[in-house]
């Protein structure tokens, strides 16, 4: 008899325990065939592993490739949706495609968990979305964080900036911003447009030896890094600071010796010495087998980590629930403090990080080092830098 | 001195800043004329001779790209010195699609060469990104940033060399094409496809030759690429589509006329690039241009 | 032409068949596989006269710009036609310029004119430049299904088209064009008249599925609306489906977006590689494209 009634509490037990922990699928739409689509899906699939592992709650991965273009991805999201049922979805990396997914967001209500997407554009099509938790740093942030380096060289001398932009819309976005702040801060400005991935650039920087810039800022991407450093050197421009600001830096660059001295800005580097950064790249290195320079990927970190938080907290499955718990998620991130606050301009509810995760990195002998703000600075900026 | 030099300003010549500022205009565009006359004299081949529309023209740079960085990651090789090797695998596996997959279809209509060469494409570029990854690789030697001055120009050591060898590898292209029987042969079956045959040149074997020599020039044109620039899956993209529009206004056919084709379009987009304001964002545009007006111009003067 | 009506009418039930969950991705898939087809068969008729173009990836882009931009002033239907318009009257300009121009050498001067016109319209001050242009949905998005709707008509009305023209007799006329310009003028076609009218045809419905694009994808950027591997595709559907038939690039299109989703969610990652090579053994085998798969009997239109 007191067998039969331990083995019928066992399995009150363990079925109690088996609706305690609170399972849920999550869709991931992300442009996994991109580097940084990649790494982001890494980041989140390792913060989930970490949020699995804790046993209270359980998340299931639906990813689908969004094919880094609206006319994939709207039918990818579709899918996600009708097909797979998510409730909850983390996506939205690069900007135009964001921007097409507001529609079919707002179509289909999920908790939309927005990795990346920058631009103001896309913030403004979620104003009227209370399900949108944005993480990464707008536009304007990156724009602030950028001025607040420059006001810093202009104290160290810095007169003349020169600014080549690619001109598609990452380049495009902020030149007038940035034009008109670095005027009012005091510089001399010159612009130049260019077409990204063409690699020549001697033209332009012939012309602007004229001009001898102090600093030569450019925004472009990865492919643009080392014909503007090489260029810049075989037509003997000589900068004081050459400041790049692409998404990400191609690989081997570091162990390149034109990559001395170049700055640029990221939001995170695997050497930030946060105890929460050295975890993250610790777990990364045992799952993955490498050392990821790509800061999405602690951020699908961070927001994997903070979705089970939020889990946790709510006990339940209903993404409002869910999304009013992750309104209260206080954590440390490889990034620094999250919480979620409403932004500058007000139209978004939720927004994550802000310029604060912007840090400035110089290039030096093989290795990236922040060197600015000089509370984070693990070494002293190089100006003029040795080019 | 003064006097002398107030009566040069009097007279409205153009100050030595601004002959210098031409003169290195002049010489960027030459360099830069060296890689899109090796890739487009590649295409030429095979355009021109084959009378293959080779939409993978680009993926065999990017092979030669992933060949100079490979050998260098792996061994330390700079990759000029590649380029043997890099031309070498780059014939076979021109030979290779030749017999495989061009010889097949050499009679079919000409959409259904484009069909195959572009599936071809994208079968090759997708492969390179599944093995290789989406991610931008620069590899790194010590002249990548020197510069050549001489008199107030500078020669950037990079596109320099790659002009020189441009210059020994399309002297010698053509010298093959003027001088040897093989050679003679090529531009016989460029000029007309049907006559040589008839004459009594094996055409399979020309064809053979000049598919392979067309893969070989654009790895050639990949490794010098791969140091300029990045070795990465698209990279052969931007370059093939220039190389397209300078055999056209070269003429088909036409293998010598692409070098002057090349000079006079990479001489526009330095002039474009130097004194239009805010030119870098006009040189595409100006490029296609050129060649619209060229071509439209050209073939209502032939009527 | 049997087959042509079936798929038409498919499409025009499909949202009323029992899809069951699928149902919103595949009407959503559908919709961007229409109007690709329907850029396709305008490839075709353009083809039909001999005029191999690289420019459909402008008059798409064009008609989707100026469609989006005269949305807020006209509403959805005439800015749909003010789109086509616009594509059509540039396409006037680029044949008249391009009318002595054959094979490569025409192909390249309109690949060239695709390449100024992006620029122009990324330079353009009303475009929204490089940053994108926002579009307002069909009618206001006032109806679930009138984007889907829309793509179908430019569908049915490019396949009704091109069923027309090959049933005219400007079927021979092209064709005589294609085969050989000079003997045609000596058969008394008006050569310049056919082909001039092929591209304003061929131009004005690539510019009706631009715009209606640019209202389902609610965003414009110049690199996407103007996208060269948008005319690519236009030029590789036709000669995977089958050649101046109207079969040919309507199933060719539908097929290839099908197989290009289906792919991508089966395979995943190095889905495209498959794709090439799919493509590449059809052209070894089916010559003639997906058509001569129905027409083993003998000659016959559709």
């Amino acid at each position: 008899m007191k067998k039969v009634w331990m083995v019928l509490l066992a399995v009150l037990g363990l079925a109690g325990l088996a609706l305690a922990q609170t399972t849920v699928r999550v869709g991931v739409l992300l442009p996994i065939s991109t580097v940084a689509g990649k790494a982001a899906l890494n980041g989140v699939q390792l913060g989930v592993d970490q949020v699995n592992a804790g046993g209270k709650v359980k998340i299931e991965l639906v990813v689908v490739d969004d094919g880094n273009a609206p006319a994939t991805a709207v039918p990818a999201l579709t899918k996600l949706m009708t097909v797979d049922r998510v409730d909850i979805v983390i996506g939205g990396l690069a900007s135009g495609v964001t921007f097409a997914l507001s529609g079919p967001v707002k179509q289909y209500q999920p908790l939309f968990l927005c990795i990346g997407a920058a631009s103001s554009v896309v913030e403004q099509a979620f104003s009227d979305y209370n399900r949108f938790f944005h993480y990464h740093p707008w536009d304007y942030h990156n724009v602030a964080a950028a001025l607040e380096f420059f006001k810093y060289l202009y104290d160290n001398g810095a007169r003349r900036v020169a600014i080549l932009y690619e001109d598609g819309p990452f380049g495009s976005a902020g030149i007038q911003t940035y034009r008109q702040q670095l005027e009012r801060q005091g510089y001399t400005v010159q612009a130049e447009p260019f077409k990204s991935g063409s690699g020549s650039f001697t033209a332009i920087l012939t012309r602007l030896k004229g001009f001898r810039p102090d600093i030569l800022y450019w925004i472009g991407y990865d492919v643009d890094a080392l014909p503007i450093a090489a260029q810049t050197r075989q037509v003997g421009l000589e900068p004081k600071l050459i400041y790049g600001a692409p998404p990400a830096w191609p690989t081997g660059f570091e162990k390149n010796n034109l990559s001395n001295d170049i700055a640029g800005m990221t939001a995170w580097l695997p050497s930030v010495a946060n105890n929460e950064s050295r975890r993250f790249v610790n777990l990364y290195r045992r799952k993955f087998g490498e050392v990821t320079d790509e800061y999405m990927a602690p951020m699908g970190y961070v927001i994997a980590l903070s979705l089970g938080r939020a889990l946790e907290a709510a006990g339940s499955t209903d993404k409002d629930r869910i999304a009013a718990e992750l309104a209260k998620v206080q954590m440390d991130t490889p990034f620094g403090p999250l919480s979620f606050k409403p932004s500058d301009t007000g139209r978004t509810r939720f927004q994550g990080f802000n310029q604060s995760i912007w840090l400035q990195f110089q290039y030096l002998e093989g290795s990236r080092r922040p060197v600015f703000p000089p509370n984070r600075a693990a070494r002293p900026l190089r100006f003029p830098g040795n080019y | 001195m003064l006097d002398g030099r107030l009566a040069y300003w009097r007279l409205g010549s153009p100050s030595p800043q601004t002959m210098e500022l031409l003169l290195q205009t002049l010489i960027n565009g030459i360099l830069a004329a060296g890689i899109y006359a090796l890739v487009a004299s590649g295409l030429a081949l095979a355009v021109g001779v084959v009378g293959i529309v080779n939409f993978a023209h680009g993926e065999f740079t990017m092979i030669g790209a992933f060949i100079a960085y490979l050998l260098f990651v792996g061994t330390g090789l700079d990759p000029f010195l590649s380029l043997g090797l890099a031309a070498l695998v780059l014939f076979g596996v021109g030979a290779i699609t030749y017999l495989g997959l061009i010889r097949p279809v050499l009679a079919a209509p000409e959409l259904n060469q484009m069909l195959l060469t572009f599936g071809l494409s994208v079968a090759l570029q997708n492969i390179a990104l599944l093995l290789f990854g989406a991610d931008t690789r620069v590899v790194s030697t010590s002249y990548q940033g020197a510069t050549l001055s001489l008199g107030g120009l500078s020669f950037g050591v990079p596109p320099l060399l790659a002009f020189g060898l441009s210059v020994v590898i399309l002297g010698a292209l053509y010298g093959f094409l003027d001088r040897t029987r093989l050679g003679l042969a090529v531009r016989a079956v460029a000029q007309n496809r049907l006559a040589p045959g008839l004459l009594g040149i094996e055409t399979q074997r020309v064809y053979l030759l000049a598919f392979g020599l067309s893969a070989a020039l654009a790895g050639v044109a990949g490794v010098m690429l791969s140091v300029m620039l990045y070795a990465s899956p698209t990279v052969g993209f931007a370059y093939t589509l220039k190389a397209f529009a300078i055999i056209v206004m070269a003429g088909l056919g036409n293998l010598r006329g692409v070098v002057p084709a090349a000079i006079i379009l990479a001489l526009a987009e330095a002039l474009v690039s130097t004194y239009l304001p805010g030119g870098g964002g006009w040189v595409e545009a100006v490029f296609f241009l050129v060649i619209f007006v060229a071509l439209t111009w050209r073939s209502w003067r032939a009527a | 032409m049997i087959l042509v009506g079936l798929l038409l009418l498919v499409a025009l039930v499909l949202p009323g068949l029992p899809l069951g969950e699928w149902r919103a991705f595949l009407l959503d898939t559908a919709q961007f596989a229409f109007l690709i087809s329907a850029l396709a068969l305008a490839w075709d008729l353009l083809a039909r006269t001999g005029q191999l173009s690289l420019a459909h990836g402008a008059f798409f882009g064009l008609g989707a710009y100026a469609a989006a931009l005269a949305a807020p002033a006209l509403g959805t239907l005439p800015a749909l036609l003010v789109g086509g318009v616009v594509a059509g009257a540039s396409s006037l300009f680029l044949g008249l310029a391009t009318l002595r121009l054959h094979g490569m050498y025409f192909a390249i001067a309109t690949l060239a004119f695709s390449e100024v016109m992006r620029t122009l319209v990324l330079k353009a001050p009303f475009t929204g430049g490089a940053i994108g242009l926002p579009v307002q949905p069909a009618f206001g998005g006032a109806f679930p299904l009138g984007g889907y709707y829309l793509a179908v008509g430019v569908l049915a009305l490019a396949a009704g088209i091109s069923l027309l023209l090959s049933r005219s007799r400007l079927h021979y006329a092209m064709a005589a064009t294609r085969q050989g310009e000079a003997v045609a003028r000596v058969l008394g076609v008006p050569v310049v008249r056919v082909k001039l009218l092929a591209f304003m045809i061929s131009a004005f419905l690539a510019g009706l599925a631009g715009g209606v694009y640019a209202m389902k994808t609610l965003f414009l950027s110049p690199y996407d609306a103007f996208g060269l591997g948008r005319a690519v595709e236009a030029l590789v559907i036709p000669i995977f489906g089958g050649l101046y038939t109207t079969t040919g690039p309507l199933l060719g299109g539908l097929i290839i977006v099908s197989l290009e989703t289906w792919l991508r969610l089966r395979i995943g990652e190095g889905y495209l590689v498959v794709y090439g090579v799919i493509l590449v053994l059809t052209i070894l085998f089916l010559p003639r494209g997906l058509v001569s798969l129905f027409h083993r009997k003998g000659a016959g239109h559709a």
